[in-house]
């Protein structure tokens, strides 16, 4: 196996990590949508949306990381994670 | 609106006004003059008063948007310029000191010509192939390209000659498809506002090469960009190609004041397609030193082995000695202007010296 082959492995590991947590993000992000419905508050929170961006950046500056790159990351994690609270509060709303 | 923070203020503070801003609903990118930090905000209505935000520690002024575009414009960081690389970014760049030529036909009409064009090119000093697959023609019974079989074979002859391959691409259907075989996705004349198209290319992390709509203004063509730069592509290169005007003595009018207005509204490269503004291979050479003169970052050029045999644009094509002779003749234009031109290669005369 080349040099290559094994950094190429490394990085298929790495991306099915990325996906693993991606996937837990989500499901605990349902999970946050019921029990803000249970409590009756909104699932949409932009100041806490706000606080994870901010608190990315802060992780990504420490860490030598391009900032405004780990933000748009970011913004896209949070984009998802909204869809799939909001597909979950369908799918409850259908139960009923 | 876009507000300068203090020379001194802290990264914290940064994060501060951002996160207010965040809140609120807007989305921010941040830019620099200097020593100062710019906080651009995003949105389609300023979700919180200007005055609100010259309160928060750190922030020196507060001020609008001066352009519609805002990621395409200056505003933000007025000292930056975007340099796109090609390929695997080793082979071509464009907008920094190099003048980045792009050669090739205006149809892919078969591996062998391809393959053929590209050598010739690439020998002549061309940092980038282009080739159509897909072709925009106003008579649905005109040749509309080879489709698949013509993608496969640009990527097959980049992997031959190391030329990046830049190819149009008409739908947003075939975004994904094209990206799999070319370097640079290409959206033409006529697509320049077709936004759900500049909306999948934006989403894609090929450059893009977006040229000038036949009518349209140096204001649209940016906020064109714009729709590629909102959705995460950074990678814009802008194309003046000729503007339709009365004249016909010409197929397009080159606006050549464009390139200095272009070089002073955006930080994005600007090049120039000298073909399809003049339509005729004799003005092809005249009108690339205009545009080089006057501040261009690039040419793209149509070029074609056998122009007489071509299946489009035809008339417009240079041959590849042509080519060869526009490369030598545009020598002394880009030394003039301060840019670096790889040469034709002269196996002929080394052996001689």
């Amino acid at each position: 196996m080349s040099d290559l082959d094994r950094v190429r492995g490394e990085i298929e590991r790495v991306d099915r990590a990325l996906l693993g947590l991606i996937g837990e993000r989500v499901r605990a992000a349902r999970r946050a949508a019921a029990a803000k419905r249970a409590a009756r508050m909104p699932t949409l929170d932009p100041a806490q949306e706000a606080a994870v961006i901010r608190r990315a950046a802060t992780l990504a500056r420490e860490a030598g990381l391009p900032e405004e790159d780990v933000r748009d990351v970011f913004w896209l994690i949070i984009g998802l994670t909204r869809r799939a609270e909001q597909e979950g509060s369908g799918a409850v709303a259908e139960q009923r | 609106m876009v507000i300068a923070m203090q020379a001194h203020a802290t990264a914290e503070q940064v994060d501060a006004v951002r996160e207010q801003l965040e809140q609120a609903g807007m989305r921010t990118v941040a830019g620099r003059d200097g020593v100062r930090v710019l906080i651009g905000c995003f949105g389609e209505v300023d979700t919180i008063a200007p005055v609100a935000v010259a309160t928060l520690p750190g922030v020196e002024s507060v001020v609008p948007w001066r352009t519609p575009y805002r990621l395409a414009g200056r505003q933000l960081s007025p000292a930056a310029r975007t340099v796109v690389r090609l390929g695997d970014g080793a082979q071509a760049s464009v907008g920094d000191a190099s003048l980045l030529v792009i050669a090739g036909p205006c149809s892919v009409e078969g591996r062998e010509m391809l393959l053929e064009a590209a050598r010739g090119v690439g020998r002549a000093g061309a940092g980038a192939l282009r080739g159509g697959a897909f072709k925009p023609r106003t008579s649905p019974y005109a040749f509309q390209g080879l489709g698949l079989d013509a993608l496969r074979w640009l990527a097959e002859v980049r992997r031959e000659t190391g030329l990046p391959v830049v190819t149009e691409v008409l739908d947003p259907r075939q975004v994904d498809l094209v990206a799999e075989h070319a370097d640079v996705l290409q959206v033409g004349a006529r697509n320049m506002q077709n936004f759900p198209l500049l909306a999948e290319v934006g989403r894609v992390r090929r450059p893009v090469l977006l040229k000038r709509g036949l009518s349209a203004t140096v204001t649209e063509l940016l906020l064109a960009a714009e729709y590629v730069l909102a959705r995460g592509n950074r990678d814009v290169i802008l194309c003046e190609r000729g503007i339709r005007t009365f004249e016909p003595a010409t197929r397009n009018t080159l606006d050549i004041a464009a390139i200095p207005v272009l070089r002073c509204e955006t930080h994005l490269p600007v090049i120039v397609d000298p073909s399809h503004a003049g339509g005729r291979a004799d003005l092809v050479a005249p009108l690339a030193y205009a545009a080089i003169a006057a501040g261009a970052d690039g040419l793209i050029v149509e070029v074609h082995p056998h122009p007489e045999a071509a299946r489009s644009d035809g008339d417009q094509s240079l041959s590849l000695a042509g080519f060869t002779e526009l490369m030598r003749g545009l020598t002394p234009f880009a030394a003039a202007a301060g840019r670096t031109l790889v040469q034709p290669q002269t196996p002929g005369r080394e052996a001689a010296a």
